[in-house]
């Protein structure tokens, strides 16, 4: 059954990569604070579907820590967007 | 049974990365701002907790499963928080919205 895991992490990565893409194309800073913000959650998903298919439970710890991360990213971003526009 | 569990969870791991994959499609593909936010939070909800079942079903030890309640938990308070911080920030800065 790892094929399963391992065609959903192929997925995660096409949609990571398309993100990146949205991510680095010339758009408002608001646009690429969504498109980081939708990055980390799918990194997220990622961990899971890799803890899934491995069944190692250090990577749970590495996801709560990045979805942590990632929110404090974002307020991060969206307190600098409040303050100097986009 | 064991194979049975393995099926739901692989089909749920399946349907979490079809989720994110229609959000970067949808982040590709649609317009303003909120529309691409409409796209951008569903896989952060809905997919997050969908591959969190998918893990829940393949791990055994009960601390593993406490963390991944945890995982769902932390991330159904703050990605809300967070979207909604950006969006007040980007309507009140942004002259498109």
């Amino acid at each position: 059954m790892s094929w399963a895991f391992g065609a959903a992490l192929a997925l995660v990565l096409l949609a990571a990569l398309v993100l990146v893409v949205s991510i680095v194309r010339p758009t408002s800073l608001g646009d690429r604070a969504v498109a980081f913000d939708a990055l980390t959650s799918l990194i997220t998903c990622g961990l899971l579907i890799a803890a899934a298919g491995t069944g190692d439970g250090l990577l749970l710890e590495v996801a709560l820590v990045f979805g942590l991360l990632g929110f404090f990213g974002s307020v991060t971003v969206a307190r600098f967007i409040e303050r100097s526009g986009s | 049974m064991s194979a049975v569990l393995d099926g739901l969870s692989a089909v749920f791991a399946v349907v979490g990365a079809l989720l994110t994959v229609v959000a970067a499609i949808g982040l590709l593909r649609l317009g303003d701002t909120r529309s691409r936010m409409h796209a951008a939070t569903k896989p952060a909800t809905l997919g997050v907790l969908s591959c969190a079942v998918a893990a829940v079903l393949q791990l055994d030890s009960l601390s593993d499963v406490s963390k991944v309640v945890v995982i769902v938990v932390v991330q159904f308070v703050t990605v809300p928080a967070g979207a909604h911080m950006l969006a007040r920030a980007i309507s009140r800065s942004s002259t498109d919205g």
